[in-house]
């Protein structure tokens, strides 16, 4: 009786150990941008890029050759809601002078960020060297119309199809405000 | 006596026509000849787009920038009448150009040559606005076709836009494009172009460092219409920096008790500050032998810089990027100004004088400098990145300077007197969108051990 009660309970670690590496069980760290304005937690394989950020713009690679992951503080914007801002920005993409082959594979769909009213939308383009582009894009629009845009991009679609860092990173979204 | 009445009341009637039909002549002429300048220049405009292949959409962020740099320069222009338009030319030539009623173009080429330089962008754009705020090219035009006249009459009392003189008017404006609008015209749009500059808050000095990157990159090969169009570059550079220090405030004496006494101290500490702003190096100047001691406090070693100069003094940048040193050589006091590594960014020494006291700007891209010479003292200023020397303390001249974010201070018989240069405003885009980034590609770097140096071929950077 002890024995199988002691190879059950090998067993069940055995199983736990398995899910938690099939799942992908994450360590994360705690971010907190260093102007105070919002703390979030990302998972440690993506790395904050110092020379690359700025106090408005916080950059960080994943493990893939494309990975990034960045947050962008844009000052005052002037359209009348995030609705209008998110869709100027979004045609602009689009246009001449935008984005190379630029295409929406999601259009604009509301987003919570941490009781901030945002809108995402996920859409491909073309970089300098043809490698086509996945890119996750949150707009949101702070009090006094400060705007604040969360993107997500790589070489694969598990930007768009796989949502669990975002969701994690939207789920520990904190305003310090 | 009342017929002498009747006379004097007809004599004042007269009068008073005359100069309301001579006002509203003028005021007609004024609005006929906007509408002329506007129809003559926009008769071009295709010709123009043609030539330089059409008009070029820049990248959604350097199209903001540039078209935030534009809108600065157009709200403080004079002409309340011209409505001012950019359009950047596909073309890779470095050439910009105005058109009468408002036409500002510039290529593709040259915005690339300016990069994200707002001052020398402001500088070239200046300078065509300030073509059209003069009338150069209209009034080129009417000189050419030998309508001279017209402009000592006021020019437009003649709806031209409606006559077949139009036609000509667009192809003489077409060819005198590529010739200019004549030296003088050149001149004038250099200083209206860069006082625009300085009204809308950027640094004057970008018109100047402009033509110094053209300068140097002109070359045969070089499609360079610019130069072809526009005279003399060195008469234009030397102007250019001659005006510059007319953008300063004339100094005055401080009164402020606090403000002196706090000026005192700071004149007082900056004479012991030794560490680089980082903290990295400790430096002294020995007290006898030369050169400069610099003790590197994160790997424990110390090594000389300078080491045949006499060094009298020494300041580090705010940032710590830049060390400036005043040097003794053949007893004339020079400046040399290194970067954190040792190595020399500029040197600088006026013939006939000497160095005496300098310190830098809070940004640390200027120094000011106290200079000695035959004729007696004076406060100067230069830029780190640009051949450029400044006597901005007027009248007066110095024994001591300290330069805070309120202005340029300097001693002058036991008394601190005030300057300060033009506000310089960074380029805030109104309505931005988010950028869109991609990943930086790592080059990795090989490493090379070579004894007890490590020298990594990329970047060009070699650790003790």
């Amino acid at each position: 009786m002890r024995v199988q009660k002691f190879k059950l309970g090998r067993i069940i670690i055995l199983l736990v150990v398995f899910l938690a590496s099939v799942v992908g069980v994450s360590e994360a760290f705690v971010f907190t941008n260093p102007l105070g304005l919002y703390s979030t937690t990302i998972w440690d394989q993506w790395v904050y890029q110092a020379h690359h950020s700025t106090s408005e713009l916080i950059v960080f690679y994943g493990e893939g050759d494309f990975d990034l992951l960045y947050f962008e503080s844009l000052g005052t914007v002037s359209d009348d809601s995030v609705d209008s801002w998110a869709e100027r920005s979004i045609r602009l993409y689009g246009e001449p002078g935008g984005l190379k082959s630029f295409q929406l594979e999601t259009p604009l769909s509301k987003v919570d960020v941490a009781g901030q009213r945002g809108l995402g939308a996920a859409y491909t383009y073309e970089d300098e060297r043809g490698t086509r582009l996945w890119e996750c894009r949150i707009f949101v629009l702070l009090p006094e119309h400060q705007g604040f845009s969360i993107a997500l991009s790589s070489d694969e679609p598990w930007v768009v199809d796989d949502p669990r860092l975002l969701d994690d990173i939207l789920g520990y979204w904190r305003w310090l405000f | 006596m009342k017929i002498i009445r009747f006379h004097r009341w007809l004599g004042r009637s007269i009068t008073v026509l005359l100069l309301f039909v001579l006002l509203s002549a003028s005021v007609q002429a004024a609005a006929l000849g906007e509408r002329f300048e506007r129809t003559l220049g926009g008769s071009a405009v295709p010709e123009i787009l043609k030539q330089y292949g059409g008009e070029y959409i820049l990248p959604i962020g350097q199209r903001m920038w540039v078209g935030e740099v534009f809108r600065r320069l157009a709200e403080v222009t004079e002409r309340g009448d011209v409505e001012y338009t950019l359009t950047v030319l596909n073309s890779s030539e470095l050439n910009a150009f105005a058109l009468p009623g408002g036409y500002v173009f510039i290529t593709r080429g040259l915005v690339s040559a300016i990069g994200r330089d707002e001052a020398k962008l402001a500088g070239v754009l200046g300078h065509e606005i300030a073509h059209i705020e003069k009338k150069h090219g209209v009034n080129a035009v009417l000189r050419q076709m030998g309508l001279a006249v017209l402009l000592e009459v006021g020019v437009m009392a003649l709806d031209l836009a409606s006559a077949d003189l139009l036609r000509v008017a667009s192809a003489t404006l077409l060819q005198l494009i590529s010739l200019g609008w004549g030296r003088e015209a050149e001149y004038e749009a250099d200083l209206v172009g860069q006082a625009l500059a300085v009204n809308a808050g950027f640094d004057g000095v970008g018109a100047v460092t402009l033509l110094d990157d053209l300068f140097a990159m002109n070359s045969e090969d070089l499609p360079m219409k610019i130069f072809r169009t526009h005279p003399d570059t060195k008469n234009r550079r030397e102007r250019l920096e001659k005006a510059l220090a007319s953008f300063w405030s004339s100094p005055v004496v401080v009164e402020d008790e606090d403000v002196v006494e706090r000026l005192n101290v700071g004149r007082n500490s900056k004479q012991t500050r030794r560490n680089d702003p980082n903290g990295r190096y400790s430096v002294l100047v020995p007290e006898e032998g030369a050169g400069l001691h610099v003790f590197d406090l994160q790997t424990g070693q110390s090594r000389t810089w300078l080491q045949d100069v006499n060094v009298f003094d020494f300041a580090w940048s705010t940032q710590g990027e830049y060390i400036a040193v005043l040097v003794d050589e053949g007893s004339q006091g020079q400046l040399w100004i290194g970067d954190r590594w040792g190595g020399e960014k500029k040197s600088l020494s006026i013939s006939g004088q000497t160095i005496i006291d300098m310190c830098w700007s809070p940004k640390g891209d200027q120094l000011a400098i106290l200079v000695d010479g035959s004729e007696g003292r004076q406060v100067m200023v230069t830029y780190l990145h640009a051949n450029i020397l400044l006597p901005v303390g007027g009248e007066f001249t110095g024994t001591g300077s300290l330069w805070l974010d309120t202005g340029l201070y300097f001693v002058y018989e036991d008394k601190w007197y005030h300057t300060s240069a033009p506000k310089v405003l960074p380029v805030i885009v109104q309505n931005p969108v988010p950028q869109v980034l991609q990943r930086q590609r790592v080059l990795s770097p090989t490493v090379i051990k070579e004894g007890n140096t490590i020298r990594l071929t990329r970047p060009a950077l070699t650790l003790p």
